[in-house]
C-alpha cells in the first residue's frame, strides 16, 4: 500500500515536473509557433480577433474547413452554440481520435484570441 | 541382410529427414538474399510493396478470372483499438500473416485459419498522442533476419522476434515530446539495416530518414531532408531549413544492382507561401531542397548519391512521400516510376534519377499548366499572394493520388493506379515565421474541398502503360477509393473502395468480375499469399484517415456515420 502511494506520488510528481517547464518555456520564451506569433505580432495587443485569425490559419485551418466557416474534416465553428468554456476546454484538451490537444501549444491569451476569431465568424 | 537393409533405410530416412528439416528451417529465414529475390517468390509477401521492385503484384494464379466468382471470406481478425481505421500493409511469410494496427500493435496469425500466434502491444506516450493530428495510425512493418520492425508515433523503432513476438530492441530516434512528429510509415529492411523516415511535412521540424542496425538497434546514420547538405541549406532563405518540414513518412525501396536506397520526401513547412516572389522572399525563400523530392542514398553511409526535386518550392502540398518506386526494364533501359501527389507520374533513369518522362494521371490540375516530359521542369506554375484565391486549386490538398499504392502487373505490362478528381477553394494567410523547431502544424491557409471544373468529384482506376502513360482502360468511382490496389497472375485487379466494397476486375479489360461488401470503408493495404497450398487475399477494412475525414461532408452517408475506430483484417479464399 505504501509502495503504491509512493508510486502514485512519484508518477504525479514526474508529470508535473515534465509539464511545468514545458508550458513555462512556451509562455515565457515564446517558443511555440503560436507564442511566437502572438509575441511578435503588433496586432495581438489591439486586435485579438485578427491575432486569432492568424493562429487559426497556422494550426487549425488544416481540419476546420474554410477557416471554420463550414463543415469538412471537422465541425463547422461559425455560429457554434457551444459555450465559451466548452470551446476553450476542447482547444486545450482535444478529443481522442478526432482533435489534438493544444493546451501545450497555445497559452490562455492565445486561446482567448482564437475564441474571439471563432465568435466573429458569420453563422 | 534384412537388418542391413533396415539400417540403410533408417539412415536414408534420417538423411532425408535432416534435409527436409534444413530446408524448412531455411525457408523460414527471411534474410537479405530472400528479400532481394522476393519478386520471384509468389507464395509470400515479404515487404510493404511485395518486393523491392514495388509491383504490389502477386505471382499467384490459383484465384483467377474464371473462378473469382467463388471467392468468399475464409477468416477475419479484429485488432481492436482501431482509432483512425486500418492503414497498414500486411506481410506474409511461410504461411504466417503479420500486420500492424493503430498504436503500432503487432499481430502474427496463422495464414490458413487466422489463429493468433502472438501479439505485441508497445506502451506509448498517450499524452503525446493526445497532442498529435496525424496519429495514432500505423502504416506498416518490415521483416528481416528473424525480426519484425515497427515505428511508433512517439519516435521509436522497435524490433520483435518473428517467431515469439518478444521485443528484441527498442530505440528512441526522435524527441517526439518536443517536436510532436514520430513514425507512422513502414520501415524498409536493407542488408542488415532498418531504414525509416519520420513525419515532417507541415510541422516546423527537420524531417529525417534514419538507418538502424537490425541486430542491435543502434543508430547507424541519419539524413536530414531539409539540411542534409550545404547545397540544401543554401536553398532555404533565412535558415528556414531548420524548420522546413519534409521527412519521408512512407517506405522507399532498394535497388540492389546499384546498392541504392530510393526514398520520397514530404512537403515543406509552412504548406502555403504568401509570396509570389518566393525565390527571394516569403515564408521559405528558395527552391527548398530536398523536400518534395526523390532522393537516392547510400545504404552504408547515408550519403546522398543523386536526387530529383519533383516540385521546386512546393507551394501546394503535393509532396513526393508516396513510397512507390516501380522498377521496370524495357528496351535496354532501367526505369524507376514514381507517382507524385499532384497526380503526375515521374519516370526516371534508375542510374541517376534523370527524368525520362512525366505524364498526368489526373485530368483536373491547375497548380501548373504542365510539366516538361523531357526535363521535369514545371511550366506555368501557380504561386500565391496572401488572401482568397480567385479560382479553386486543383487537385485538392488530398492529392491527385493518395499515399496508398497502385500495382504493376508484369503479365499485362499495365500499371493500375487510382486518380482523384477534386479541388479546393483556398485562402492563403500570412502567418508569423517560426524560427525554431516546435510543436504543431504550420499551414498558412484556410481551405475547403470543392468540385473540379469538369463537374463532380470522382475517382478512377486507370490501367496505363507505366512509361508512356497510354491509357488502356478506366473504371470510375463516384467517391475516390483510398486504399491500395493489388494485381495478380490470375489476371485480376483488386480495388478495395472507400464505401467498403472489394472489387475484382479483369486485368486486361477492366470488366468487373466479383465484389463483396466488407461493411466499412477501406483505407489500407491488400496482399495475396499462399498457406497450405491455398491462395488467400487479405485486405484491411477500416476507415478514418485524414482524407477520408472529409467524405462525410462531401458525400453524406454511409461516411457520415461510418465509425473511425473500427476495422478488421478480412481474408478471402476460394470456396
Amino acid at each position: 500500500m505504501t509502495k503504491i502511494t509512493f508510486f502514485i506520488c512519484t508518477l504525479v510528481g514526474s508529470i508535473l515536473l515534465f509539464a511545468e517547464p514545458y508550458v513555462a518555456q512556451a509562455e515565457q520564451a515564446g517558443s511555440s509557433p503560436a507564442a511566437q506569433t502572438a509575441n511578435s505580432s503588433p496586432a495581438s495587443a489591439v486586435d485579438p480577433t485578427k491575432n486569432g485569425e492568424v493562429l487559426f490559419a497556422t494550426s487549425c485551418g488544416w481540419c476546420h474547413s474554410n477557416g471554420g466557416r463550414e463543415a469538412g474534416r471537422c465541425p463547422k465553428l461559425a455560429g457554434s452554440t457551444r459555450s465559451d468554456d466548452f470551446i476553450i476546454n476542447r482547444i486545450k484538451n482535444g478529443k481522442e481520435g478526432r482533435m489534438p490537444a493544444f493546451g501545450q501549444t497555445f497559452n490562455d491569451a492565445q486561446i482567448q484570441n482564437i475564441l474571439h476569431y471563432i465568435r466573429s465568424l458569420q453563422p | 541382410m534384412r537388418k542391413q537393409s533396415r539400417n540403410i533405410a533408417f539412415a536414408a530416412a534420417l538423411v532425408a529427414g535432416t534435409m527436409l528439416g534444413t530446408t524448412a528451417s531455411m525457408a523460414q529465414m527471411v534474410d537479405s538474399k530472400r528479400l532481394e529475390t522476393a519478386d520471384r517468390d509468389a507464395k509470400d509477401w515479404l515487404m510493404y510493396h511485395g518486393s523491392y521492385k514495388d509491383y504490389n503484384y502477386s505471382g499467384l494464379g490459383q484465384i483467377n478470372t474464371s473462378n473469382v466468382k467463388n471467392l468468399e471470406v475464409a477468416w477475419m481478425h479484429f485488432p481492436g483499438r482501431t482509432t483512425r481505421g486500418m492503414q497498414s500493409m500486411p506481410l506474409a511469410a511461410d504461411g504466417v500473416v503479420y500486420y500492424s494496427g493503430s498504436y503500432s500493435r503487432l499481430f502474427a496469425l496463422d495464414g490458413a485459419t487466422g489463429k493468433v500466434l502472438w501479439t505485441y502491444f508497445p506502451e506509448l506516450d498517450d499524452a503525446l498522442i493526445a497532442r498529435q493530428t496525424h496519429s495514432p495510425y500505423n502504416r506498416g512493418i518490415a521483416m528481416g533476419d528473424g525480426k519484425i520492425y515497427v515505428g511508433t508515433v512517439d519516435g521509436r523503432l522497435i524490433a520483435v522476434d518473428m517467431k515469439t513476438g518478444k521485443p528484441v530492441w527498442d530505440t528512441k530516434l526522435i524527441n517526439s515530446q518536443k517536436l510532436t512528429v514520430g513514425f507512422t510509415g513502414a520501415p524498409l529492411f536493407v542488408r542488415g539495416k532498418v531504414i525509416i523516415g519520420s513525419q515532417g511535412g507541415e510541422w516546423p521540424v527537420q524531417g529525417t530518414i534514419f538507418a538502424v542496425d537490425a541486430a542491435t538497434g543502434k543508430e547507424i546514420w541519419s539524413f536530414s531532408t531539409t539540411g542534409g547538405t550545404e547545397e540544401a541549406r543554401k536553398t532555404w532563405g533565412n535558415d528556414t531549413w531548420r524548420v522546413g518540414g519534409g521527412g519521408g513518412w512512407m517506405p522507399g525501396t532498394y535497388d540492389a544492382e546499384t546498392n541504392t536506397i530510393w526514398w520520397g520526401t514530404a512537403n515543406p513547412s509552412p504548406l502555403y507561401d504568401w509570396s509570389p516572389n518566393w525565390q527571394t522572399d516569403g515564408a521559405r525563400p528558395g527552391i527548398n531542397l530536398y523536400v518534395t523530392s526523390v532522393i537516392a542514398l547510400d545504404p552504408d553511409t547515408g550519403k546522398l548519391k543523386f536526387y530529383h526535386q519533383e516540385l521546386p518550392h512546393d507551394n501546394w502540398d503535393f509532396d513526393s512521400a508516396i513510397g512507390e518506386f516501380v522498377m521496370i526494364d524495357r528496351g535496354g533501359k532501367h526505369y524507376m516510376v514514381h507517382p507524385n501527389k499532384s497526380g503526375f507520374i515521374f519516370v526516371y533513369d534508375r542510374a541517376n534519377a534523370k527524368v525520362e518522362n512525366v505524364w498526368p494521371l489526373v485530368h483536373n490540375y491547375n497548380f501548373v499548366k504542365g510539366i516538361d516530359p523531357k526535363t521535369g521542369e514545371l511550366i506555368g506554375r501557380r504561386d500565391f499572394s496572401a488572401g482568397p484565391q480567385s479560382e479553386p486549386l486543383c487537385p485538392a490538398i488530398a492529392g491527385g493520388v493518395s499515399w496508398n499504392s497502385g500495382s504493376y502487373s508484369p503479365k499485362t505490362g499495365l500499371y493500375y493506379k487510382i486518380g482523384n478528381e477534386w479541388c479546393i477553394t483556398l485562402e492563403v494567410v500570412k502567418t508569423t515565421p517560426i524560427t525554431e523547431p516546435q510543436v504543431q502544424l504550420n499551414i498558412g491557409a484556410n481551405f475547403k474541398m470543392a468540385p473540379p471544373p469538369s463537374g463532380t468529384i470522382y475517382g478512377h482506376l486507370d490501367a496505363r502503360d507505366p512509361i508512356t502513360g497510354k491509357l488502356k482502360w478506366e473504371v470510375k468511382f463516384p467517391q475516390p477509393p483510398l486504399a491500395s490496389v493489388l494485381s495478380t497472375a490470375g489476371n485480376l485487379v483488386f480495388v478495395p473502395d472507400a464505401r467498403g466494397i472489394l472489387h475484382a476486375y479483369n486485368a486486361e479489360t477492366g470488366t468487373e468480375l466479383w465484389s463483396h461488401d466488407d461493411g466499412i470503408g477501406h483505407n489500407g493495404g491488400i496482399i495475396s499469399y499462399m498457406a497450405g497450398n491455398k491462395q488467400y487475399i487479405a485486405v484491411e477494412a477500416g476507415f478514418g484517415g485524414l482524407v477520408g475525414d472529409d467524405y462525410g461532408s462531401m458525400f453524406g452517408e454511409p461516411w457520415k456515420s461510418m465509425p473511425r475506430d473500427a476495422g478488421a483484417l478480412i481474408v478471402y479464399s476460394l470456396k
